[in-house]
């Protein structure tokens, strides 16, 4: 599996010049410490719980632009739910945390059919744990499981490839709780 | 030895390969079980992956799931057909996209093995399709219709109908789950109960592999103990021997050394006894009495160096030893008992061998005397002869090797097989006639071995025996050597000499003939040592020139038979070698012997000259008044041109250049029935003969001035007792080749020219 990681602005390959290299390093650098905005469309996920950062309220709302302004990770890998390895991309877990602000023990997933699960923290800071938002380069629909999948990169090591870490990659995703 | 118990451990072989059969089958057996124990297991494994990967039951929840999401779709959608509440538009879309996505994953599940009735659960998937396509007209992504309360209604029979096929499907697949839990529940529970067996079956085997194995180590251990018994009483018993046999050889050698003290005093009184004027009767009993003492003490010699060998008391007494000294006591004390039969004896030292060196005399001397007097004991004519050389042992070391050579009777195989063994001699029929304590040859073979060598035989029955003691070769570091032996007084007279010539060969004869003539003196010729012998009885000669290799009694032999005449005005006559050996060895044995001078071939007349003005002093005719030309010196010792020419020049400085030319034709005429001799004794494998016949050849070449086959004839003489047989056929062939040669060189030097003289009357 390979696991390719780019940042919104420069997509793709990255190597254009030093200087929007360097701009790339000084907005990675600099966007943690930058304030949560609002989300201006639909929102598709709310972090909530302990969020140091919130936006409306107590929890961090995101829309899709929001979560798509974050570096983006892709990777194919297999799943139980799909016959052929497929290609997911989007934010790493860890940092929609990090954008939230949010830190804890354990994180809730809450899918639209209000399917549950909870992860360890750990989970998001041991593994490269995505938020996708695109398969196969597409948005997702309900219907396609979507709008947000969280997926683990189970080709990357043979322990993710169990009941445990299946259960623990939510689709549907709408709601993360940080506890 | 052995006691009853020791036979009984000793007998239970069969048994014991029972018992290694059983164990070989146990472990076999152990390592079959060993392998289906791994089967049920890996089975086992097998088995426990499938529960956790299959995810079977997964597949149950997410019937349950859809079905569950029908429900709330069907609540969902009864709502919004009400028309007593708004239409909830968004939530009847995100419900319903959350179905689709359930019945969407229900169909790429792989479900087929899951359901009970395939048909029927294909038809109610089919019927949420039905629906669904007919929904997403207003639902879908790209809405063809809006979607109002009409249209929900419309669609609320159909998605209600859907209710009861999704309750079904959920039920059976449940169903079919809990069966085949159920079923592998049985399979793990009967891998289980086989796995136990299993586990119990190989305890059992192995207990009963640790119990046949334990009993196998006690057993050993028990044997182990018994052999300890029995190697313990065998060690006591052989020492218990050893001690009786070591006391019975001190005894032995304490007997013998104290018998030999009275025995001496015997023979004391033996010796005085005879100078008490006997009648010849009691001479005669007193000289068998003095031989049975003497072979008496022999015998008590070999007992105690026996016995002292056998008790490891003997130790050699190793000093610098002058190796001629050693051979001419050698030499002195075998002589006799060769010359008491018709036998020649020749002692050789070949060139190299050193002078001197590290050894123990007594010892050495002792071994060759066995071997000598062995050889002159079997050999009743012919001659025996010992060879000192040096080479190269097994071992890479320096050797000297002496080899004693006999044309005696020979043995056979079987013989020489039990010629070492103790008090077995050549055949008991002779050993009576023979004598001697049959525990010689033991000793001379144990005493060689102190010495780091060996002691061995070749022999052919009829074909005389050659017997060779090696031993290692140590040369101590050089000394001072003592000063010659100053030669006899010289005879003050200066008339012409009545020289007595004792030379087997013809050419060497005419040769010394002319010698003789030029330097004015009278010379007369014997054919052997014998006749010399004889012939100084007759009448008296004032000088013996004596030729050291001769058929019948050799120059060393007759020189003692002269020194020994009874007349002293004979017995003192001067004698001269003549030899082709150069060696000091040979020198000193002719002094020894009691020769005067020593003259080595090829003889020139200066030298003879020389000697005898030596013997007769400075009045002696010289063959001219002037004094003569310095003598070249003779130039075959190193490479071998056909013709020395300085030799030629030497010899026609003593003769004419007919008289020469004569009796070099003399020579090459008779060298075809030379090769003759030559190959029959190399045929009939006759050393000695090819020797004599060599050694002959070699002299007169030499005073001929014909180096190449002097120095062919040479290493024939040289090498005929040791060189392998196609080597001395080989240096044959050679010497044939040469005369031709030879021939034409001596035609070259102008030798040849003149006509053939008559031979030259003796």
């Amino acid at each position: 599996m390979r696991i390719r990681r780019s940042h919104p602005n420069h997509p793709g390959t990255g190597r254009r010049s030093l200087l929007c290299l360097g701009g790339g390093l000084l907005l990675a650098a600099a966007w943690p410490v930058r304030a949560l905005v609002a989300a201006s469309g639909p929102v598709v996920l709310t972090v909530g719980g302990r969020v140091r950062m919130p936006n409306q309220g107590d929890a961090a709302h995101f829309d899709m632009t929001m979560l798509a302004a974050l570096p983006q990770t892709s990777f194919s890998t297999r799943t139980p739910w799909y016959a052929q390895p497929r290609r997911f991309t989007g934010p790493l877990l860890r940092d929609v945390l990090v954008a939230a602000g949010a830190q804890g023990d354990v994180i809730r997933l809450t899918a639209l059919n209000d399917y549950r699960v909870d992860m360890p923290y750990q989970d998001a800071q041991r593994h490269d744990v995505i938020v996708a938002r695109l398969l196969d380069d597409k948005p997702m629909a309900v219907r396609d499981k979507g709008p947000l999948f969280v997926i683990y990169p189970f080709d990357s090591r043979p322990e993710l490839r169990g009941a445990v870490y299946y259960s623990r990659s939510a689709w549907q995703l709408r709601k993360i709780d940080v506890l | 030895m052995a006691t009853a118990e020791d036979r009984r451990a000793l007998a239970r072989h069969p048994q014991d390969r029972l018992r290694y059969s059983w164990l070989a089958l146990t472990g076999f057996v152990l390592v079959l079980v060993l392998l289906a124990v791994a089967l049920v297991q890996a089975r086992q494994a097998t088995l426990l992956r499938q529960v956790v990967q299959a995810g079977d039951d997964y597949v149950v929840l997410m019937v349950y799931q859809a079905e569950t999401e029908q429900l709330r779709l069907r609540d969902q959608w009864q709502r919004a057909a009400d028309d007593r509440v708004p239409l909830d538009a968004d939530t009847l879309r995100l419900r319903y996209e959350i179905w689709v996505s359930r019945i969407e994953l229900l169909r790429s599940a792989d479900l087929q093995h899951l359901l009970s009735d395939p048909d029927g659960d294909q038809r109610t998937l089919q019927q949420a399709m039905d629906f669904i396509q007919r929904a997403d007209l207003a639902l879908g992504r790209t809405p063809e219709v809006p979607l109002d309360r009409g249209f929900v209604s419309a669609l609320l029979p159909q998605l209600e109908s859907l209710t009861a096929p999704m309750h079904e499907l959920s039920l059976g697949a449940s169903h079919k789950v809990s069966e085949q839990l159920e079923a592998r529940g049985i399979a793990v529970r009967q891998q289980n109960r086989l796995g136990l067996g299993l586990t119990a079956f190989l305890s059992v085997l192995t207990l009963a592999f640790a119990f046949i194995a334990l009993r196998q180590v006690a057993q050993l251990r028990e044997r182990r103990l018994v052999l300890e018994e029995l190697a313990t009483k065998l060690r006591l018993a052989q020492r218990e021997a050893e001690a009786a046999s070591d006391a019975k050889s001190a005894f032995l050698a304490n007997m013998s050394h104290e018998i030999r003290t009275p025995f001496h005093g015997l023979m004391g009184m033996l010796s005085l006894l005879r100078e008490t004027g006997l009648t010849p009767r009691q001479v005669d009993y007193l000289r068998t009495a003095t031989e049975s003492a003497d072979h008496l003490l022999a015998l008590l010699n070999d007992i105690l160096d026996m016995s002292q060998l056998e008790s490891g008391r003997v130790t050699l007494a190793v000093a610098p030893v002058d190796l001629r000294a050693l051979l001419r006591d050698v030499e002195a004390l075998m002589r006799p008992q060769a010359n008491a039969k018709p036998l020649a004896l020749h002692i050789d030292a070949a060139p190299g061998v050193p002078e001197r060196l590290l050894a123990d005399a007594t010892r050495v001397k002792q071994i060759l005397f066995n071997l000598l007097s062995n050889a002159i004991k079997f050999t009743d004519h012919g001659a025996v002869v010992l060879d000192v050389r040096t080479r190269e042992g097994e071992d890479g070391q320096a050797c000297i090797e002496f080899t004693v050579t006999d044309t005696g009777v020979g043995m056979d195989e079987a013989t020489q097989a039990q010629l070492f063994n103790r008090f077995v001699q050549g055949d008991s029929t002779r050993s009576r006639r023979h004598g001697g304590t049959g525990l010689g040859l033991e000793i001379s073979r144990n005493l060689a071995r102190l010495m780091g060598g060996d002691v061995s035989v070749r022999s052919r029955p009829g074909e005389g025996s050659c017997f060779t003691f090696h031993m290692h070769l140590q040369v101590p570091p050089p000394t001072v050597s003592e000063p010659a032996a100053p030669l006899p007084a010289v005879l003050p007279t200066s008339r012409p000499l009545q020289v007595l010539v004792a030379e087997d060969h013809p050419v060497n004869r005419q040769y010394m003939a002319a010698l003789l003539e030029n330097l004015g003196h009278q010379a007369h010729f014997t054919g052997n040592g014998q006749e010399a012998v004889e012939a100084l009885c007759r009448r008296r000669y004032d000088v013996v020139l004596m030729d050291l290799h001769m058929p019948v009694l050799d120059g060393v032999g007759a020189t003692r038979a002269i020194r020994a005449l009874p007349d002293a005005a004979r017995s003192t006559v001067p004698i001269v070698a003549l030899t082709a050996d150069a060696f000091a060895e040979t020198r000193d044995r002719c002094l020894v012997a009691g020769m005067n001078d020593f003259l080595t071939k090829p003889v020139s007349v200066q030298k003879l000259a020389a000697s005898l003005r030596r013997l007769f002093g400075s009045g002696t005719a010289t063959p001219n008044d002037t004094p003569l030309p310095p003598e070249p010196s003779p130039a075959w010792a190193g490479s071998h041109p056909v013709v020395d020419e300085s030799a030629v020049a030497m010899a026609l400085q003593a003769m004419s250049r007919e008289r020469l030319a004569a009796m070099v034709k003399a020579f090459l005429d008779q060298a075809p029935e030379t090769v003759q001799r030559l190959r029959a004794a190399v045929r009939d494998a006759q050393p000695l003969d090819l020797r004599t016949n060599a050694h002959a050849a070699k002299g007169a070449a030499l005073n001929l001035g014909m180096s190449a086959l002097a120095a062919t004839a040479e290493a024939l003489h040289e090498g005929a007792a040791h060189l392998p047989a196609h080597e001395i056929a080989r240096l044959v062939q050679r010497y044939e080749d040469l005369v031709p040669a030879t021939r034409q060189a001596m035609s070259a030097l102008d030798v040849l020219r003149a006509e053939p003289q008559p031979a030259v009357t003796e």
